[in-house]
């Protein structure tokens, strides 16, 4: 027998013991979880043990000890692995930055194909909408309601329409992300405008499609690989050689995508897009007050897959932004860069927990005398208005790229 | 996007987050990269100056007695160092003022703070601990001080523990305090032991140390406790109450207040394992220090490497998960850590310092690049010698800069300071916050004048 054939041999008895090796990539996240002392450390920073305790989630260390080793399948996890959000907050915090988010990943996905059983209901849904859509969310199906919800929305915003750029004109890819192509709209058109405003030349693609992190989060890996794959099929086809994102897990998961596979296309958020390319002498002459706006204070939240799966660069970037239009005031919340409990799919099961981790933030905001909460990522804005807005509050969150465009002058 | 600052300090444990704060204080911009917590936040939160002679078994009745007898015994002990005065050898006193400006310094700094901490060199506490032992330490959280019940004639001392917080037995740590006391002939009169209640989600079984904390930072979380308190307390007599350290995170000063006014009894909180609450109020209160003093913490930074022109490092790279960036200083602390903050990698091929390839010497002084860490050890893990891997590390010159084999410093402008230093076993001494604190102080002070001089 050769090598190839035994090692064709041993896989197939693998398969029937229902043991999947791991990829290379794999092997190197798993040798971070080796890297555990299991100090503890930590626990007492994961957002999810703090907001349910370790009865229900037992939290980072018992991923790194003692989940993460229940090899070959990890079914034994299945209550428990579910609920962390991925925010990495426990990989931030720990002196060797294991890497608790990939393992996660990679357990569900061990899950996901031996056990889809154990795999809660609702991830099921969206996987479904994405082996059948190539997007997060159902698509509405109709154009003409899809453009009338558009449509609404920059008016609610108070924004104008800006023609969507044709293919293949423009080595810069704007990509927005399933959020703001079929939910939050106005996060799409804002975007054009700010790089229209900017004389930025970008294409858009016709046929967006999700960049595979829901897939990742669920441990559909193949999914994953999939979108990331046609995504990069797009990119050469339209010869991009840049790509700018206007949602925090898009820019991470992109980017994590171009470095994996050595793609050599920097992944941007719109924000350091801005200071860095833009720069900013050309955005502080470009900012004036809005229309029948008054002075307003705000706060901000820090999207986790910016500040710890990017980052922290980038929220002081978007700091530095919001420092140059004129009459806005910035509050810092004490919990502004604790995790909103919209990742990680969580709210697509435990609805509860991701309730209670969003609480943290919305006892800090509200001690702020801010009016608005503006952050750089839609899925984290929806995450923030739905739960101030249920709680009674009446304090408004806005999408940081919608923030921006409605305080740029015209152009010229 | 790429940053300046005056001063770039890599760590942000003790060492680093003290270097960052003095730099502030002289009137610098500066930057601590931080790639995660580490012993500080680890540790038990008291700050030990040093407790022990490294191969001593009665401890100092003062750390100034230490203090003393490392300079005359050790000279290149990082407290020595600040002795030395122009190539002359150490001097005690000079030590001594030295480590007293910079206690002083930080028992201001926290003195607001979560972490605000008591005691000075004048004597070492006998500080309680959750197995009913004592060890010797500088410096404790207001949190802890027990108010000698130790020599009141009519005290009775209970520990309180509780229930399914597996950290913690109150019951054994009674019966190993007795059994000390005992031999010492001294202590409370009566010790009693009992349990409370306190569910933060409901279940009373496998509850963690901040899971309570953090429980208790709320007001009617509290508010649930104190009538337990209070009726054990009235039971016993108690005049003394010993709580594992779970009376907060943000809170635990208010907290002790009330529940003392209620009780009418000493409440105070014990030394206990890693991780362990006070060690990450003391974390947080460094961090508050230092932004509040105008630095900028930078977390999830990773020092990758620095550059060099002609004797002077000019720049640091930093890696985030995803992005990086180069920032252009004019003076250098590295406070790394040892092995757990990841300054100091041992490996079979020898011990290597992680971020600028610096010397590493052993206990001895003798070169360590090459050494097998494992002939550093000892085959007892509890060896009242130590590990002389502990005492591995970088050696520096009067100024904490790091020396290199020829004996020159390695730039003109990079100092060192914390575990990461060579030449104490913190393990042993029970010195490990100190030396960072002290260490920390004044590469401080030697970076802000370095970096003065450049313009
Ligand atoms: C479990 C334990 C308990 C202890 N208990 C006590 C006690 O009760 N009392 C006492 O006095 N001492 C105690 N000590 C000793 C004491 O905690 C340490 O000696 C002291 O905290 C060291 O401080 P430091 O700032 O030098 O290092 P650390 O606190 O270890 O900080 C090092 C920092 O450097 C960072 N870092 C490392 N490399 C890089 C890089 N390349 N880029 C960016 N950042 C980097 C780390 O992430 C970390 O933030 C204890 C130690 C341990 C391990
Ligand atoms: S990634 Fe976030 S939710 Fe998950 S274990 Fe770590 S800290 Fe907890
Ligand atoms: S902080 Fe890191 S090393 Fe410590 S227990 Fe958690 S995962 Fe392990």
């Amino acid at each position: 027998m050769g090598e190839e054939e035994a090692y064709e041999f041993v896989t197939s008895t693998l398969e029937k013991e229902r043991i999947e090796p791991y990829t290379r990539e794999e092997s190197e996240v798993v040798h971070s979880v080796q890297q555990c002392i299991n100090c503890g450390i930590c626990l007492s920073h994961c957002p999810v043990v703090a907001a349910v305790g370790i009865y229900r989630f037992s939290g980072p260390r018992s991923i790194a000890v003692e989940l993460s080793r229940s090899p070959p399948e990890f079914w034994a996890t299945g209550d428990t692995i579910y609920l962390c959000t991925g925010c990495g907050t426990c990989m931030e915090v720990c002196p060797k930055n294991v890497n608790i988010p990939e393992i996660v990943n990679m357990m569900r996905s061990r899950i996901l194909r031996f056990r889809p059983d154990l795999v809660p209901k609702g991830l099921h849904v969206v996987r479904e909408t994405i082996l059948e859509h190539n997007l997060a969310f159902v698509p509405l199906e109709d154009v003409e309601d899809k453009t009338e919800s558009r449509d609404m929305r920059l008016e609610h915003y108070g924004l104008p329409l800006i023609e969507t750029p044709e293919e293949a004109k423009s080595e810069v890819l704007y990509y927005p992300g399933c959020q703001a192509e079929e939910r939050s709209q106005e996060v799409r058109e804002a975007a054009k405008i700010i790089l229209d405003r900017f004389e930025v030349g970008f294409t858009m693609l016709e046929d967006m499609c999700c960049c595979g992190l829901p897939s990742r989060l669920m441990g559909d890996k193949d999914t994953a690989e999939k979108l990331a794959s046609r995504l990069k099929q797009r990119i050469d086809e339209l010869d991009i050689k840049k790509i700018v994102t206007t949602c925090a897990g898009c820019t991470s998961n992109i980017g994590d995508a171009s470095f994996a596979y050595d793609w050599n296309v920097p992944v941007l958020h719109l924000v350091e897009f801005l200071t860095d390319e833009v720069g900013t002498d050309k955005l502080a002459k470009a900012f004036t007050k809005p229309r029948g706006k008054e002075k307003v204070k705000v706060t901000v939240h820090d999207p986790c897959h910016l500040i710890r799966h990017t980052s922290r660069q980038l929220m002081d970037k978007a700091l530095l932004l919001l420092d140059l239009i004129p009459d806005v005031k910035v509050e810092v919340s004490t919990a502004a860069d604790s995790c909103c409990g919209g990742g990680g799919l969580v709210a697509y099961h435990s609805k509860d927990v991701s309730k209670a981790v969003v609480k943290e933030n919305l006892e800090a905001i509200r001690l702020l005398e801010a009016q608005r909460v503006v952050t750089p990522c839609p899925l984290c804005t929806a995450q923030l208005e739905d739960n101030l807005f249920q709680s009674g509050s009446s304090i408004e969150v806005d999408d940081l790229t919608v923030f921006i465009a409605q305080r740029l002058s015209n152009k010229g | 996007m790429n940053l300046e600052a005056d001063i770039v300090i890599v760590g942000g444990g003790m060492a680093g987050l003290v270097a960052g704060t003095i730099a502030s204080e002289g009137g610098l911009s500066s930057i601590v990269l931080r790639k995660g917590e580490s012993a500080t936040s680890m540790s038990s939160g008291a700050i030990d100056v040093v407790g022990y002679l490294p191969d001593g078994t009665i401890p100092f009745e003062s750390p100034k007695e230490g203090l003393v007898a490392l300079a005359s015994l050790y000279p290149f002990h990082p407290y020595s160092i600040l002795g030395f005065g122009e190539g002359k050898p150490a001097f005690a006193e000079k030590v001594i003022t030295g480590v007293e400006a910079a206690v002083g310094w930080l028992k201001d700094k926290l003195k607001d703070s979560v972490a605000k901490i008591v005691g000075g060199l004048d004597s070492n506490i006998l500080s309680l601990s959750i197995l009913g032992t004592t060890k010797p330490t500088c410096l404790i959280q207001e949190t802890m001080v027990s108010d000698g019940f130790a020599n009141e004639f009519d005290s009775t001392l209970l520990f309180l523990g509780v229930k399914g917080y597996p950290d913690f037995f109150a019951s054994a740590a009674a019966k190993s305090f007795l059994e000390q006391s005992e031999i010492e002939q001294e202590g409370p009169r009566k010790v009693a032991h009992s349990t409370v209640r306190i569910s933060p989600f409901g279940n009373t079984c496998n509850i963690s140390a901040s899971e309570i904390a953090r429980h208790l930072d709320h007001d009617d979380a509290l508010g649930e406790l104190l009538p337990q308190i209070k009726k054990t307390v009235d039971t016993l007599g108690a005049t003394h109450v010993a709580l594992p350290p779970i009376l907060g995170i943000k809170n635990a000063r208010g907290n002790r207040q009330r529940i003392e006014e209620e009780v009418g009894a000493i409440v105070f909180e014990l030394l206990a394992f890693p991780p362990s609450i006070p060690g990450l109020r003391l974390q947080r209160a460094l961090e508050e220090t230092y932004r509040k003093s105008g630095g900028q913490l930078l977390l999830g930074h990773e020092a990758l490497s620095a550059y060099k022109e002609k004797n002077r490092y000019v720049s640091v790279q930093a890696g985030a998960p995803r992005r990086s960036i180069r920032i252009s200083t004019k003076a250098v602390v590295s406070a790394t850590g040892k092995f757990i903050g990841g300054g100091l990698r041992g490996a079979e091929d020898g011990l290597t310092e992680t971020v600028f390839n610096l010397m590493t010497v052993t206990g001895n002084l003798i070169q360590a690049d090459n050494i097998r860490p494992y002939d550093y050890t000892s085959p007892f893990a509890v060896d009242t010698g130590g590990h002389s891997i502990f005492s591995c590390g970088l050696t520096v010159d009067p100024q904490f800069r790091p020396v290199m084999p020829d004996g020159q410093p390695d730039a003109d402008n990079l100092f060192a300071a914390g575990s990461t230093l060579a030449g104490y076993d913190y393990l042993v001494e029970k010195s490990g916050l100190g030396v960072a604190l002290v260490s920390g102080f004044y590469a401080g002070k030697n970076a802000a004048d370095a970096a003065k001089e450049v313009d």
